[in-house]
């Protein structure tokens, strides 16, 4: 009935407060493999672009999963920072891991183990909680905070600020896969968008708008760019029209608590939530109806990755 | 004191006494060397076993003055068992590989660092769109709720580190083969029992795909078993409110709770459209066939259980009366309802209350079956045991002495249903009683209806 092969390549990680991440089978719902995240929460969720491991940000640790295994232990832990980790991505060919923390310091990490030229840290005044790589493998945009959007070039290693509302904290930043705009929502509901200018990394503001009437902790560009994803704590997320920046879809159920973290599927068709109340969900965009409902996770869902080729 | 009636013991006891307390020595010099107890007392000390074959308690000597920790099995103390569980972590962690935070003593050079960050071209990059998900979900789009899916999340299999509890259950509902081979569930320890019922549903309809299930929890019970899956229905069924914890039985059965609730809905697995509204009918049908199947069986094995019926019973001039008619393993009652004020003018119309030990009931049938949706059926009973009190009597011998006369019989007016529910209860206990008296009505009865096959009288 459905080839298993076609449903490996799907995958679909949850984490949270119940110190396990959790495996779905994303079509049909269920739970295929538990992980333990031992002593900590899980913050972020990342897999790494060769799909053979899962990264999970918690507390002083990011730990590694084998993805390809059934071994519920992390095989890799990365350690030696004082304080939560908040985000973590990687390099498209998997060269270097780049993380954010509340130790205010960004990091990048050298994934080759005795070659570590790359490891570099940026540091700022407030706690970072979210951090993007650019398109061009060359940047890094980080939110913290204090409410300053910093944009970290790798290669010169300058920094640009921008402040988009005084304390405000900037929750969660995100940028398109096309580089055309970058998106930062924060404690207030807000979102802020920027365009890039031709090729130059300036960015000019673009439009602002409040997105959620509560705390806002999430955002994301579809990958074909069409479509921004804000979720918040006043338990939805909305889908947002990049093109006019109108509400194409309020994705609200009354089970649904705050929505942590989204995912797009490939085709931008389909969202991914992960929610307080435990369950993540796959919401049809068009009809703003629940596909399929993730279940098992005794407390809240906080992060999620997901990887559809 | 057991110890102090071991004369080895005491032995040992005061010559270590004696050695530990003399400063001078001399005691030691003395009793040191002997090993008294093989030299004198092995025979007599022989109702002491030990001595010989417990070569190194011998060499430890006994005294209440000596302590000692190797004597005694010591409780594992706080640090093995935690020493134990870090080797435990240490074994694991051997896989895990931590790497710290440190950084490049020294800075790259502007080269260096546009070599290894170099920014790659982003204009004329091919994205591709598809998605593997869509295409499962467009392989399956029909994925009906399954009703059990939230239970799903108490499985015990898919947490790590909250404590949990297994179980083998078994499916009553399930075909024979099958039935008898147990569910291995595992289900966290805080669920309460409705959970386990809701997961064991939920783990149903993915392992078994073909069996249906009633759509709510409530329809079904979960019941103590042997593991031979015997259900031990003299026991009530786990309250569903009771946290799962608090059961320590190994095997459970889930049954289902009373089959007039809700019709039977097909299984909710991920199947593709076509096709499935057939299959389901079929899956129903068979269901249903197996259900009423497994529904018989409850009913014979609930028939020794005593109820009460009321029903009218007829007398010879076929006038009714109310009674209770009290059935159990044992024997029927016929109790009469004491009204206010009798109704009746008949006087012979009143029934006496009486009691019809089984042994000496011999038959229940449906006689006749009204029009106003009511039944006659009848109960044979044989007179002669209720005069004689022991059944043995007639049992070995006498076979042939049975007479028809004897066999009396009461007739009782019910409405169908209930009718048919009576008769099938009696004939489920008869069957289990398998009496000698019932045998020897059934082969008079038969050789009766030999004999004048076209008209009956008397008892049937």
């Amino acid at each position: 009935m459905v080839d298993n092969t076609l449903t490996e390549k799907v995958l679909l990680a949850t984490g949270g407060y119940d110190h396990t991440i959790k495996l779905w089978h994303a079509n049909t719902g269920v739970c295929n493999r538990s992980l333990t995240h031992l002593e900590s929460q899980v913050n972020a969720l990342e897999i790494t672009p060769d799909r053979q491991l899962l990264a999970a940000a918690g507390f002083q640790h990011i730990r590694m999963y084998d993805l390809n295994s059934s071994n519920p232990n992390p095989i890799l832990n990365y350690e030696g920072i004082s304080k939560n980790i908040t985000g973590v991505g990687f390099h498209e060919d998997g060269k270097w891991m780049f993380t954010c923390g509340e130790d205010c310091s960004a990091r990048v990490w050298d994934l080759r183990s005795r070659n570590l030229q790359c490891q570099r840290i940026f540091q700022t005044n407030a706690p970072i909680n979210s951090i993007c790589l650019h398109p061009n493998q060359g940047e890094l945009i980080l939110g913290d905070q204090s409410g300053l959007l910093h944009i970290w070039d790798l290669k010169t290693d300058h920094n640009e600020q921008l402040i988009p509302e005084v304390d405000a904290s900037i929750l969660h930043v995100a940028i398109d896969s096309s580089a055309n705009y970058v998106a930062s929502v924060n404690n207030r509901g807000n979102c802020y968008l920027w365009k890039f200018n031709g090729n130059g990394t300036r960015l000019s503001p673009e439009h602002k708008m409040t997105a959620h009437k509560k705390y806002a902790l999430h955002c994301k560009f579809s990958p074909n760019s069409t479509l921004l994803a804000t979720s918040s704590a006043d338990q939805t997320a909305c889908i947002w029209k990049t093109s006019d920046f109108s509400l194409k879809q309020e994705l609200k159920d009354e089970h649904q608590r705050w929505v942590w973290d989204t995912a797009f599927s490939n085709d931008s068709e389909h969202l991914l939530t992960a929610s307080s109340d435990g369950v993540a969900r796959l919401w049809n965009i068009e009809t703003g109806n629940i596909e399929r409902e993730y279940e098992g996770h005794q407390k809240a869902i906080t992060a999620l990755a997901f990887c559809d080729p | 004191m057991a110890l102090y009636d071991n004369k080895h013991w005491l032995l040992s006891h005061i010559r270590n006494s004696f050695i530990s307390s003399d400063d001078t020595g001399i005691s030691e010099v003395v009793m040191g060397g002997e090993n008294l107890l093989q030299t004198l007392f092995t025979a007599k000390c022989d109702t002491y076993p030990g001595i010989e074959d417990n070569e190194e308690e011998e060499e430890i000597a006994q005294s209440l003055d000596i302590h000692t920790e190797f004597g005694v099995r010591r409780q594992r103390s706080h640090t093995s068992v935690q020493l134990e569980r870090l080797q435990r972590n240490m074994i694991k962690s051997a896989n895990l590989r931590h790497i710290k935070w440190e950084l490049t003593p020294v800075s790259l050079t502007d080269e260096e660092m546009a070599e290894l960050f170099p920014k790659k071209d982003i204009t004329n990059q091919k994205i591709n769109y598809n998605s593997e998900l869509a295409k499962l979900l467009k392989a399956c789009p029909y994925l009906p709720q399954n009703p059990f899916r939230e239970y799903s999340k108490y499985d015990g299999n898919t947490q790590l580190g909250e404590a949990t509890r297994k179980y083998g259950i078994f499916i009553t509902m399930l075909n024979l083969e099958r039935r008898n081979y147990p569910m291995q569930v595992s289900i966290i320890a805080t669920a309460k029992v409705h959970d386990l019922i809701g997961l064991v549903c939920w783990k149903c309809t993915i392992e078994y795909p073909d069996c249906t299930l009633k759509e709510s929890v409530d329809c079904y019970a979960l019941y103590i078993a042997e593991d031979d899956g015997e259900v031990d229905f003299d026991f009530p069924c786990l309250d569903s409110r009771e946290t799962v914890a608090k059961f320590g039985f190994g095997f459970l059965a889930l049954v289902e709770r009373d089959s007039k609730l809700a019709p039977a809905v097909p299984n909710h697995s991920p199947t593709s459209q076509e096709g499935d509204s057939i299959l389901c009918e079929n899956i129903n049908t068979k269901a249903q066939q197996q259900l009423e199947g497994e529904l018989n069986k409850l009913l014979a094995i609930e028939a020794p259980l005593y109820q009460l019926y009321q029903v009218n019973i007829l007398n010879k001039v076929r006038a009714k009366a109310e009674i209770h008619l009290g059935i159990s393993g044992q024997k029927i009652e016929l109790d009469p309802v004491v009204k206010q004020r009798s109704t009746s003018k008949f006087p012979w119309t009143k029934q006496k209350p009486a009691t019809y030990d089984m042994d000496c009931v011999v038959a229940c049938d449906l006689t006749e079956t009204k029009s106003n949706n009511r039944a006659v059926f009848r109960l044979v009973y044989d007179s002669t045991a209720l005069s004689s009190s022991s059944i043995g009597d007639s049992v070995p011998g006498q076979q042939g002495t049975a007479v028809w006369s004897n066999f009396k019989h009461h007739d009782f007016e019910a409405e169908q249903k209930l009718a048919e529910d009576i008769v099938q209860k009696i004939n489920n206990i008869l069957e289990l009683r398998c009496s000698v008296r019932r045998q020897e009505y059934i082969s008079l009865r038969e050789r009766k209806s030999h004999r004048r096959r076209s008209f009956h009288l008397g008892p049937r």
